[in-house]
């Protein structure tokens, strides 16, 4: 038993009891804070902080950092940020449960992980840029919308999956 | 020319309470101190027990850690000083009544005692630098066959070192948050939980680090639940008490507090190196350094946010 | 009673130090899930894993549900909750550019923190990826402006968009979301299986 578990790292939970899970999750969020969750705005809150440390013009003439910008408390003193620090802890703990820490490029084995990882650097740019267009990203603005059933929700849904879809074939070689 | 009337003896300043005049190299030389009594404490109470060689970490390169810790927490110390010139003062008096007198000169003797310590080591940990010099030789020699009595000069050394860097803060009695009798145990076991994780950070014998891992985890769970007696001990006080559990629970310094004090700097490391005691892998690194950055927050929070209270209105 | 917090039955106080905790479990649950790995997350788009689609179908019923049911015992008051706004061609746009990206990263900004958080290279990679994208989007902000700011529905719920009740829709998204559970169960039978 032991030895199956160490040779197949992909025992995973089954789906509906995760996203059971989630889903209370979820709710339990909204019961006590009011809102729900995400994600991109902690990595917006953090790029604010960061452009304001090194340069504080810039970031007060830009009319999207300025948004974010108040006297008093620091973008970084953000719900999300909180929570992402927490996202990134909980992992931890489930990867350290399961045994699956450890520093790896993930890949198909048809491309080299230099490929893999210029793949992850463009779609990582173009999700960031596009979560800022959408006000949120699959947790954010899909995942806690549609428990509010927010009509953006449904939209953000259906859009992110249906593109997903229609260019799925363009990036077969990467993941089959 | 202008001149001013005080009428009421507060809010001048430097006269009436001087709020905030103690800031982050306190804390950094309390840290500091209470971990290198911690690792000090492990090093001679293993030797003590004539157990060195299974602590190979804790008596050697570890005591280097506790030689910087000292120094870097003296100059930390001597840099907060107003009058920097008149520090020797301090040597020319003991006062039993004071807890910075006892601090002044435990640390000088610890400082010492340490220094020999690690001379006493020396050949062994820098074989290519062997001692030509004969008296310097025959020094550690004598050094090395007393490294037993050494020990038991240290361990009481490194208790007082430890519990005195709490008890400094709670003979302030016109700072309710730091006025308890609780602060000075809970500073040295939090110091003896740092200098453990520490030794963890720098071992790297598997055996060793599980030792440890289990030293900490009880140490942890006893700070844990001082610190819960400590607020339940504010919580039954007067209404300054009242007042400074509230920016510890209910105001400024609650995020700091039980984000990175409670969740990151014990309860989580905890939760970590006991999964990692029951056999999963964890890298040791990770519970280690939230254990000592979750220390030095702990004297950060104590410290600024014990100057905000106090008994005067 | 809820929200607790805006309520203030919670001290605000505590609302970093709550949010620390339910992003752990939240990254608990997603890790423990396989979401910190991005072939297991794209195999919803070529059939070989429908991880994704029953996590997050099954987690939007239980909260679209509960959150209705707490809403009808008083537990909590939907108007209080937030409802982000519908900028129709916002939410359009950047859907298409975030699928795009999710083809071509293998994560969205929770999942890839996730990965993060088991040492995944490419985690990491896709989340420096992410910095850059909102900083290039910051910079290009004022062509975008027009598209980000226009066609603003305000706080809309779908119910209010299409004009059907709240229950018609919680009870057609539940059909649907069975149905979508059956089909891709079909659909993993028939393709071939991947290993990873």
């Amino acid at each position: 038993m032991k030895k199956a578990e160490n040779q197949n790292r992909h025992i995973y939970w089954n789906p509906y009891f995760g996203g059971f899970l989630l889903g209370l999750l979820i709710l339990f969020t909204f019961y006590i804070t009011g809102r729900g969750l995400g994600a991109s705005g902690a990595l917006k809150s953090s790029v604010v902080t960061v452009v304001n440390q090194v340069s504080p013009e810039h970031s007060e003439t830009n009319a999207y950092y300025s948004k974010f910008l108040k006297d008093s408390n620091s973008p970084m003193n953000n719900w999300l940020v909180f929570e992402a620090l927490g996202v990134i802890l909980g992992a931890f703990l489930s990867g350290a449960l399961t045994g699956r820490i450890q520093w790896q490029t993930q890949h198909s084995p048809k491309i080299t992980a230099r490929r893999r990882l210029v793949f992850a650097l463009i779609g990582g740019l173009l999700f960031g840029f596009g979560a800022q267009i959408a006000r949120g990203c699959t947790s954010g603005a899909a995942l806690s919308g549609i428990s509010m059933m927010a009509t953006a929700g449904f939209i953000s849904m259906l859009t992110i999956f249906g593109t997903g879809y229609l260019v799925a074939y363009f990036f077969r070689k990467n993941w089959i | 020319m202008q001149e001013e009337l005080f009428i009421s003896g507060r809010n001048i300043p430097k006269i009436d309470p001087s709020l905030e005049v103690w800031h982050f190299p306190i804390s950094l030389y309390l840290f500091l101190g209470g971990m290198a009594a911690g690792i000090i404490f492990f090093a001679s109470l293993f030797t003590i027990l004539g157990k060195e060689n299974k602590v190979q970490t804790a008596i050697k390169p570890a005591m280097i850690i506790v030689l910087f810790a000292l120094s870097i927490g003296l100059i930390a110390l001597f840099y907060d000083l107003t009058h920097k010139l008149y520090v020797w003062r301090l040597y020319t008096t003991i006062r039993v009544e004071s807890p910075m007198s006892w601090g002044a000169w435990v640390l000088l003797f610890v400082t010492v005692a340490s220094f020999l310590w690690v001379f006493s080591y020396f050949s062994e940990l820098f074989p290519k630098w062997s001692i030509k010099t004969g008296w310097l030789k025959s020094f550690e020699r004598y050094l090395i066959n007393h490294r037993k009595q050494l020990a038991i000069i240290l361990l009481p050394l490194s208790i007082i070192l430890g519990i005195y860097t709490g008890i400094l803060l709670s003979a302030f009695n016109a700072r309710p948050l730091w006025n308890n009798a609780i602060l000075g145990p809970l500073f040295l076991v939090s110091g003896l939980s740092t200098g453990a994780a520490c030794i963890i950070l720098f071992s790297r014998d598997h055996i060793e680090r599980k030792l440890f891992s289990k030293i900490d985890l009880a140490l942890i769970i006893i700070e844990l639940a001082l610190i819960a007696h400590m607020l339940m001990g504010m919580y039954a006080g007067s209404a300054v008490q009242l007042e400074a559990l509230d920016i510890l629970i209910r105001g400024e310094y609650t995020v700091m507090f039980f984000v990175f004090v409670i969740i990151l700097g014990l309860i989580f490391p905890a939760l970590l190196e006991s999964i990692e005691l029951l056999g999963f892998k964890v890298p040791v690194v990770i519970p280690a350094l939230l254990i000592l950055i979750g220390g030095l927050l702990f004297r950060m929070v104590m410290i600024e946010a014990g100057q905000l209270t106090r008994y005067l209105y | 009673m809820g929200p607790l917090i805006p309520n203030e039955i919670i001290p605000v106080e505590w609302n970093f130090v709550l949010a620390i905790l339910i992003g752990m479990a939240f990254g608990y649950i997603m890790e423990a899930s396989g979401f910190s790995s991005s072939r297991k997350l794209v195999g919803v788009f070529y059939g070989y894993d429908f991880a994704v689609l029953k996590v997050f179908l099954t987690a939007c019923l239980v909260s679209l549900i509960g959150l209705s049911y707490m809403n009808y015992l008083n537990w909590v008051d939907l108007d209080q909750l937030f409802v982000q706004p519908t900028y129709l061609w916002a939410a359009l746009i950047g859907g298409v550019i975030m699928g795009v990206g999710f083809l071509a990263g293998g994560f969205c900004p929770g999942t890839s923190l996730c990965a993060v958080g088991i040492g995944k290279i490419d985690g990491i990679a896709f989340t420096i990826g992410l910095f850059i994208g909102i900083m290039i989007f910051s910079e290009l902000f004022e062509w975008i402006e027009p598209i980000y700011e226009d066609y603003n529905l305000g706080h809309v719920t779908l119910d209010e968009t299409i004009g059907i009740s709240r229950e018609i829709i919680i009870f057609v998204f539940t059909i649907l979301a069975i149905l979508a559970f059956a089909v891709s169960d079909r659909i993993r039978k028939r393709t071939k299986k991947i290993f990873y």
